[in-house]
């Protein structure tokens, strides 16, 4: 990798740019003043003076920041905005993104903006995104990773390629928390976990190599099973709607027999009471009659018993329809029974 | 005369250009002479002066590089055909035995290469897959957790608490000894040695990517599928279980509803009757006889119907009156 030494035709270091510029314009202006060579010498002065002008300045746009170094030394670190560097590419600037959130992603990537709208392919991720778990199960997890550049010199000259390092060590660490855990929490419950505890430890293992690299965040995309194991897993959380739906039908079906049952027991318990108060209530009427009865009757029994015989049979013989009186001294009054058999 | 100093001039530039070196801030370099090193490496960033056409530079980089292994296929301890791929981090540490012994990074990545996948192969082989899948025995710690939790009463979540447990315990689990971390450190430290000497300082190695072999993988995911399947047939026939035992329970529920019912009611009545019984004897015992009179009127009263026909014998208490009149 040869550095391409820009053409230098005075001393060093120079106190500021500025100053240093002014002093070549001032070196330059002598040369061609002297000589007067004529028009040649005249134009080679001002493309010369233009190539100076055109890389004397540089800016740095609000998301980054500028490393400046000269003849490969480390200057200074600008801000955004417009600034004056040595011409010919002796002040050279790497621009860092620093302010802007950085994001690699894992198992996917987004492959464009269609419609407004980010599409995703994650054909041919598998290998990034297929892991063992704790139980030598397999799961399919993607991620994303956000980081900024805390540190631009850092991240220029620490290490050569932050970034491939930055997927390596999230490819590891991510494989690493997801094969301490069991298949089944990495697909329902631990997202959160593993998202916060693989952030950790990838900071730790980043923070190793000094690159000048936050992360911001891990953040889990899709959890899957494998595709190959993808219907075996959906049998599953059909089971449980099978399941549940059964116990639904059952317990519905038991809440409808049963309160219904309790009504109608308590309809039953009623009535007996009912009955109960009925039977009790008459009982003590009948008794209480018979008793104010009987202590009149005990004063004078035979003619009251006289009395209600006749009355009784009288109102009987009134309200028959046909009366036949037989005279025990008569034998054989049989016609009437044909008769009896046709009304009652 | 004219010729000559332009000639001059142009030496001079030449010379002025060739003895002057800049070292970056990503770099150090190494002055040879006659390819020859020539005192300590230059670490420090800046422009630096050599003689010209007689010296020579070498830069080599002072970053962290990395480096980026070929997947390979290893048997594990317990016979399980893996996939390993490892990265490491690496910094030239001693320009000058490196530029002795490998040249430059294509001859360090070729040493890297042979260096790292045999150590690789070799630890890998020596443990059980589950030494490089799981760092920690905390999953053991889980699986615990889930068995002791307390299981609560009610019928409904208790199934399905079950069948969590059932669901999350597949697999193969067994305690680790050693756990992924310490063996991409066993790694770093069996391969150091040898790789300072060739002045390189390893900073790391990671196991980036543990994978099944594809025919192993078939049969894991087949596993995998046939679990899923006891899974599922066990959800469904603990519904089918719970869905019955409710059904029982409807029945039992209904049987003893009604029966309860039905004892009691038949207490109560049998309890009015038995205090009915009482309050008649009472009442009707002082004079039992008339009590037979009166109700047997009663009786005739209600049962004759009307428009009876009678045929009464002149026998007859009511009617003996008129046969004494004849």
């Amino acid at each position: 990798m040869q550095y391409d030494v820009a053409m230098s035709i005075h001393q060093f270091p120079p106190k500021t740019p500025q100053d240093e510029f002014a002093a070549v314009l001032e070196t330059l202006s002598q040369i061609f003043s002297k000589g007067s060579k004529g028009i040649g010498a005249s134009i080679v002065a001002v493309l010369f003076l233009l190539y100076a002008a055109t890389t004397s300045f540089y800016t740095i746009d609000v998301s980054e920041e500028g490393v400046v170094v000269r003849f490969g030394k480390y200057i200074q670190t600008t801000p955004p905005g417009l600034h004056f560097k040595l011409p010919f590419g002796i002040d050279q600037v790497n621009k860092v993104a620093s302010k802007r959130r950085l994001q690699q992603e894992f198992g996917f990537r987004s492959s464009g903006v269609s419609g407004g709208r980010t599409t995703y392919t994650d054909k041919g991720h598998a290998m990034e995104s297929l892991m063992l778990t704790g139980d030598l199960n397999v799961a399919d997890v993607s991620w994303i990773l956000q980081y900024e550049i805390r540190d631009p010199w850092k991240y220029l000259f620490h290490a050569r390629d932050v970034e491939r390092n930055i997927r390596d060590v999230s490819l590891s660490i991510m494989r690493r928390v997801v094969g301490d855990r069991l298949v089944g929490d990495i697909l329902t419950v631990g997202r959160v976990e593993i998202a916060d505890e693989a952030k950790r430890l990838t900071q730790e293992v980043i923070d190793r190599y000094d690159m000048g690299i936050k992360i911001v965040t891990i953040n889990l995309q899709d959890v899957n099973p494998p595709e190959a194991v993808k219907p075996a897993f959906n049998d599953v959380n059909a089971a449980k709607q099978q399941q549940e739906e059964a116990i639904n039908v059952a317990e519905r079906e038991y809440n409808r027999f049963v309160p219904e049952a309790r009504g109608r027991a308590d309809q039953r318990n009623s009535e007996a009471e009912a009955y109960s108060i009925n039977a009790i209530n008459r009982a003590k009427g009948d008794a209480s009659r018979f008793r104010s009865i009987t202590d009149e009757y005990q004063k004078a029994p035979e003619i009251t018993r006289s009395r209600l015989y006749i009355e009784t049979m009288e109102e009987l013989v009134t309200k028959t329809k046909k009366l036949t009186i037989v005279d025990d001294e008569l034998k054989g009054v049989l016609p009437i029974f044909g008769g009896l058999k046709g009304e009652k | 005369m004219k010729v000559v100093s332009i000639i001059l001039f142009v030496l001079l530039g030449l010379g002025a250009i060739n003895g002057t070196f800049v070292v970056r801030e990503s770099e150090q370099a190494l002055i040879t002479q006659f390819g020859k090193i020539l005192g300590e490496p230059v670490s420090k960033a800046g422009l630096y002066v050599k003689i010209p056409f007689i010296q020579d530079v070498r830069y080599f980089d002072k970053r962290i590089l990395s480096w980026d292994g070929d997947p390979n296929q290893i048997p594990t301890k317990d016979k399980k055909y893996i996939i390993v791929d490892t990265t490491a981090r690496w910094r030239i540490s001693d320009s000058v035995k490196f530029a002795q012994t490998v040249q430059d990074e294509s001859g360090a990545a070729a040493r890297l290469d042979g260096i790292l996948d045999g150590v690789t192969r070799d630890i890998i082989s020596r443990h059980n897959l589950v030494e490089a899948v799981r760092n920690t025995n905390t999953i053991l710690d889980r699986v615990q957790a889930k068995l002791n939790k307390p299981k609560s009463e009610e019928l409904p979540s208790d199934v399905t608490k079950l069948i969590e447990i059932e669901e999350e315990i597949s697999g193969e689990i067994e305690a680790i000894q050693v756990g992924r971390e310490r063996l991409s450190d066993a790694i770093l430290e069996r391969t150091r040695p040898e790789l300072i000497s060739l002045g390189i300082e390893l900073i790391d190695v990671q196991l980036r990517r543990i994978a099944y072999e594809a025919s192993v993988e078939t049969k894991v995911f087949s596993r995998m599928i046939s679990e899923r399947q006891r899974i599922a047939e066990k959800i469904r026939s603990l519904g089918k279980a719970e869905e019955a035992r409710i059904k029982g329970k409807m029945n039992l529920d209904l049987q003893e509803i009604e029966s309860t019912a039905y004892r009691k009611s038949e207490e109560v009545r049998g309890k009015a009757d038995a205090e009915a019984i009482s309050i008649y004897a009472q009442s009707l015992g002082r004079e039992p006889e008339f009590y037979n009179f009166l109700r047997t009127l009663e009786a005739y009263r209600k049962s004759l119907p009307e428009k009876a026909e009678l045929i009464l014998s002149t026998n007859s208490e009511f009617l003996k009156q008129l046969k004494q009149k004849k």
